[in-house]
């Protein structure tokens, strides 16, 4: 039997979520200069939100989507605004806020773990029965999710391309002070470049969980490490290329792991990260990103 | 002094000078020359498998349980495998050092090094004929028993080794102090400092973070053998990624660029701060919420010292140079 297709199948599912996933993280990072590794415990909350309002209050699980997204929302925005900003105001330096995220990254882990313990939570729902397309096969849940993702996809684009609010956040990307001295009101975008970045990011934790079915307090933060070879590879702050990195990520892990060991499924996407790293440090994309100071 | 006692004391002891090794060899890269290494863990990790496997006798043999596969199995004595440690620590760094110090830029290289520390667990876990996978090596024998004369796991000898790790703890002093003290330490706070400055005063970065990298992957790698040669076990649990974090911790609140201050931030972070919830009233109905609280508290305080004191409680010497005299001369804004 060919796996071939099959195991595209589950790549793109894959691709998907963290698609959703790298374009959030590396949005973030485009136009405020943070790599927020917090990025992946604020997905986990999300979920945790939405396996609230799911098992707890009874709601169906896609109408907790939207609630986890606004939870990642404002969760990210406070994050910034409560954490981030007052440290770089404070004169932290680049490597400083690193640090500074990791300390919240452990912060909201450790929280949830003190709070609900180290146990599995999964969502009361159904995966919806199977649709067999090309070979490959794929549930309701998963058509949705890359339905989702697609159309999340696109809504980035529009906004990067067409809209007032995505070419200001282009220009508060590639140079603050100037995009500052245009008339653009540099703080409203980074707060709604935080309000965006964190829907996805709450949107990626609850599907992933509707996809996986399952999850710890340390999902997310495992997961953190996919997201960040994927915008690695994509060049990082740079949302095309995080949704091209997500694509070979999620395919070639799906795809290996259905022809050699699957537990070396995360090993072969890091690979791949290495190898692009050490030929092209900048990601795959063409183009460069260079240095520049944190942004607030 | 109860035996009881003086057992906890003297395992602190030697958990501390542990934690004193990683800690000099981490502020090296990140308190002298300013290199993110989120992987420092995986190099500590590198040395306690090096050491446990050569330490090993050959893993088919029935003398060591047989329920393990590892590779290796050497049968060295102590210093030997000690040295092996420090040159594998320092290899590997060399390694992921060409990789990832090439022209990655600072927050940059901290994502791709937690990267890194991720895929040596996923590795090691699923290659079970490497290190015996998820379960880890246990039984690794304590070193020099028949040369002292001591019995092992007995009291003598854990004073023994106690003493041990503080000679291993003098001689590496005695090299940090000399990089750190030295016109390369000065070179590599210069990097630190302003990058494209140390560069145009001829400076080769990249060579200088190397040999920071290395040397402290080395360090990394001693502090590693040293704990696995006393606990001898040694499992991926033991090494994910936050581990660094805690190491992070004790450089950042101790001094970081200060080999006292990191020295004091061992002894109150990994130690003190790690150890003293033992002593804490258990929560009643709650036994697993002290993990996950000192794991809250650590990062808090590291926030907080971030915040007041982000140099530290000791603060690395500033070295003072009188202002020369002929510059005003010259006539250039002074």
């Amino acid at each position: 039997m060919d796996l071939f297709l099959p195991s595209l199948g589950f790549g793109l599912v894959t691709a998907s979520i963290i698609a959703l996933a790298a374009v959030g993280f590396t949005l973030q990072f485009g136009v405020t200069n943070i790599i927020n590794l917090a990025y992946g415990d604020v997905m986990t909350a999300s979920a945790m939100v939405a396996y609230i309002c799911n098992n707890g209050a009874g709601l169906n699980i896609w109408l907790c989507l939207p609630i986890g997204a606004a939870f990642g929302a404002l969760a990210s925005l406070a994050l910034n605004r409560g954490v981030f900003v007052p440290f770089i105001r404070h004169g932290a330096s680049l490597l400083t806020i690193v640090i500074v995220t990791l300390a919240c990254a452990l912060i909201i882990q450790n929280l949830l773990l003190a709070i609900w313990g180290p146990n599995f939570f999964s969502y009361s729902m159904s995966s919806g029965r199977s649709v067999d397309a090309l070979s490959m096969t794929f549930t309701v849940a998963q058509l949705a999710i890359m339905g989702i993702s697609l159309a999340a996809m696109f809504a980035i684009h529009l906004l990067l391309t067409f809209s007032k609010l995505g070419k200001a956040m282009r220009a508060t990307a590639s140079n603050a002070a100037l995009a500052r001295s245009c008339g653009i009101r540099t703080e409203r975008i980074i707060d709604l470049t935080w309000l965006i970045s964190g829907a996805l990011c709450g949107l990626s934790g609850v599907v992933l969980v509707i996809n996986t079915t399952s999850f710890t307090a340390g999902t997310g933060a495992g997961f953190l490490l996919v997201i960040a070879a994927a915008a690695i590879l994509g060049g990082i702050g740079r949302p095309y290329g995080a949704m091209a990195g997500a694509l070979v990520i999620g395919i070639s892990t799906e795809v290996s792991a259905a022809y050699i060991n699957p537990s070396y499924k995360d090993v072969v996407a890091f690979g791949i990260l290495v190898v692009v790293l050490l030929i092209r440090p900048q990601g795959i994309l063409p183009g460069s990103t260079s240095e520049k100071g944190v942004t607030t | 002094m109860s035996t009881a006692y003086q057992f906890y004391i003297s395992s602190l002891l030697i958990y501390f000078g542990v934690d004193i090794l990683a800690c000099w060899g981490l502020n090296l890269q990140i308190g002298v020359a300013g290199i993110i290494n989120f992987a420092f863990v995986l190099f500590q990790a590198a040395g306690a498998y090096t050491a446990a496997v050569l330490t090993l006798g050959p893993a088919v043999s029935p003398a060591n349980g047989g329920f393990q596969s590892y590779i290796g199995g050497a049968n060295l004595p102590f210093p030997l495998s000690l040295l092996a440690a420090a040159l594998v620590g320092a290899l590997l760094s060399l390694v992921v050092g060409v990789i990832a110090l090439r022209r990655l830029r600072a927050d940059y290289l901290a994502l791709v090094m937690l990267v890194v520390s991720q895929i040596a667990v996923n590795v090691v876990q699923n290659q079970n004929n490497l290190f015996n996978g998820s379960a880890g090596l246990s039984l690794v024998p304590e070193p020099l028993t028949d040369v002292v004369h001591l019995a092992p796991l007995s009291l003598a000898y854990q004073w023994f080794y106690a003493g041990l790790t503080a000679v291993i703890c003098l001689i590496v002093y005695f090299f940090v102090h000399q990089i750190t003290g030295s016109p390369l330490g000065r070179a590599l706070r210069a990097i630190r400092d302003n990058e494209q400055a140390a560069a145009a005063c001829g400076k080769n970065v990249f060579l200088l973070r190397m040999i920071a990298f290395v040397v402290g992957g080395a360090i990394a790698a001693i502090s590693g053998a040293m704990l696995v040669l006393f606990i001898g076990t040694w499992a991926p649990s033991a090494w994910l990624y936050p581990e660094t974090f805690v190491l992070l911790g004790a450089v950042v609140i101790g001094g970081g660029g200060n080999n006292f201050g990191v020295m004091v931030g061992a002894l109150l972070v990994p130690v003190a701060f790690l150890e003293a919830p033992r002593y804490l009233p258990a929560i009643p109905g709650h036994p697993e919420l002290i993990e996950p609280l000192e794991w809250i508290i650590t990062a808090l305080l590291m926030l907080l010292f971030l915040w007041f004191r982000p140099e530290g409680i000791f603060p690395e010497r500033r070295r003072r140079f009188p202002r020369s005299a002929p510059a005003r001369d010259l006539g250039g804004p002074v």
